[in-house]
């Protein structure tokens, strides 16, 4: 996942911004209560983020890469653990959960939708290399679709469920994913890296 | 699309159009009551935030433009989704609306869609002595590969066009029912 470099400054808005964001929601806080939550001049949060949008998706990456991170997988199948944690998570933040569910469906104007495509490429390409085209690429988004906060939104609002209920039926859906694929790894003496 | 009957169906018709035009975040209050005609005041009163304008705007889309196929077997299902797909892909900026809105933290007492009782239903025909645990955890993820947000996801992280993304969709179904047990009564793909 990539981290965009921020300034101290630009840190401080983001935090103040997410602090309000839990504390009204994202549609009422303005320049002027962010400025004063991150101890700066308004206007250097408009320097910073000219837009509203602009704010709006640095704040989302910054949740992502900082809040809702994630020790990165050593196998494709570590995966639905890294998933199960991943709902754990998001539940402890619902309203930034949210926030980031959102702007990673705004299309090409939004938030990068599958932040973590290139690394499941690499760990498939490694570790069950015979796959063709249309099967990897199907693994990779169904792994890359359960592995965000949209399936954290979409099973608490559609079916009601808890945080171990969510936990648990992402990581079921993603070892049902794998279960393709379980038996078709390289060996690891032959892999050659 | 028919004619709008009341002030609040106007304001959503009228959102769809400028949408043609312009993403959801540059349509305005401001812009939006020129278009209808009508004050910013009134389009205040009928959606006091945005969050609630696109949840109305995105059920008023999805009504009129993305009507979901009835469906009671696998088939029939897998089916009225690639519909879907085909549909969003027609439309992309309507369909981004529909994956925004069920994104949202929810403005409203919003009942499940649509689509999550049908799939219910069509499991309770399909595998009726499944256990609840295993029928909430395939219910929940065939409704999430089944979802705007799948398409959109494909198509802006992955881009795919709505065959491919099609495809995708039927081989995480395979997937998903590949693991109920064989006395289930389903159509094998």
């Amino acid at each position: 996942m990539t981290v965009p470099e921020l300034s101290g400054t630009q840190e401080a808005i983001l935090a103040a911004y997410a602090e309000l964001i839990e504390e009204v929601g994202s549609d009422d806080v303005s320049y002027r209560v962010i400025a004063r939550r991150a101890g700066i001049a308004e206007r250097t949060v408009f320097r910073n983020y000219p837009t509203r949008v602009d704010l709006l998706l640095a704040t989302a990456a910054w949740i992502e890469a900082t809040l809702f991170a994630r020790a990165e997988s050593q196998s494709i199948f570590d995966v639905p653990l890294a998933i199960r944690d991943a709902m754990l998570r998001y539940d402890e933040r619902p309203e930034l959960a949210h926030v980031v569910a959102e702007t990673a469906m705004r299309g090409v104007n939004g938030a990068a939708p599958s932040p973590g495509r290139a690394q499941l490429e690499r760990l498939l390409d490694t570790e069950v290399p015979s796959l063709d085209a249309a099967q990897r690429t199907a693994i990779v988004a169904a792994l890359s679709h359960l592995d965000s906060v949209g399936t954290w939104v979409t099973f608490r609002r559609e079916f009601g469920m808890d945080r171990r209920d969510i936990a648990d039926a992402a990581a079921w859906a993603a070892e049902a994913v794998l279960d393709t694929i379980r038996d078709r790894v390289v060996s690891p003496t032959f892999r050659s890296r | 699309m028919e004619e709008p009957v009341d002030t609040a169906t106007a304001i959503l018709a009228s959102a769809a159009v400028l949408l043609r035009e312009r993403t959801f975040d540059d349509i305005s209050y401001r812009v939006l009551a020129d278009e209808v005609g009508i004050s910013e005041r009134t389009i205040y009163r009928q959606y006091p935030t945005r969050p609630h304008l696109l949840a109305a705007l995105s059920n008023w889309i999805e009504q009129s433009c993305f009507p979901l196929p009835p469906f009671v077997t696998v088939p029939d299902f897998r089916a009225a989704v690639h519909e879907r797909f085909r549909a969003f892909d027609a439309s992309p900026a309507y369909a981004h609306v529909g994956a925004r809105a069920s994104a949202i933290s929810p403005t409203l007492d919003t009942e499940p869609a649509y689509i999550t009782r049908a799939i219910e239903a069509m499991l309770d025909v399909a595998a009726p002595t499944l256990n609840q645990r295993d029928r909430r955890r395939i219910a929940a993820s065939l409704r999430y590969f089944s979802s705007a947000m799948f398409w959109a996801r494909l198509r802006t992280g992955f881009d795919l066009d709505a065959g491919e993304i099609c495809d995708a969709f039927d081989r995480a179904v395979d997937t998903v029912l590949a693991k109920l047990p064989s006395s289930a009564t389903w159509a094998q793909p």
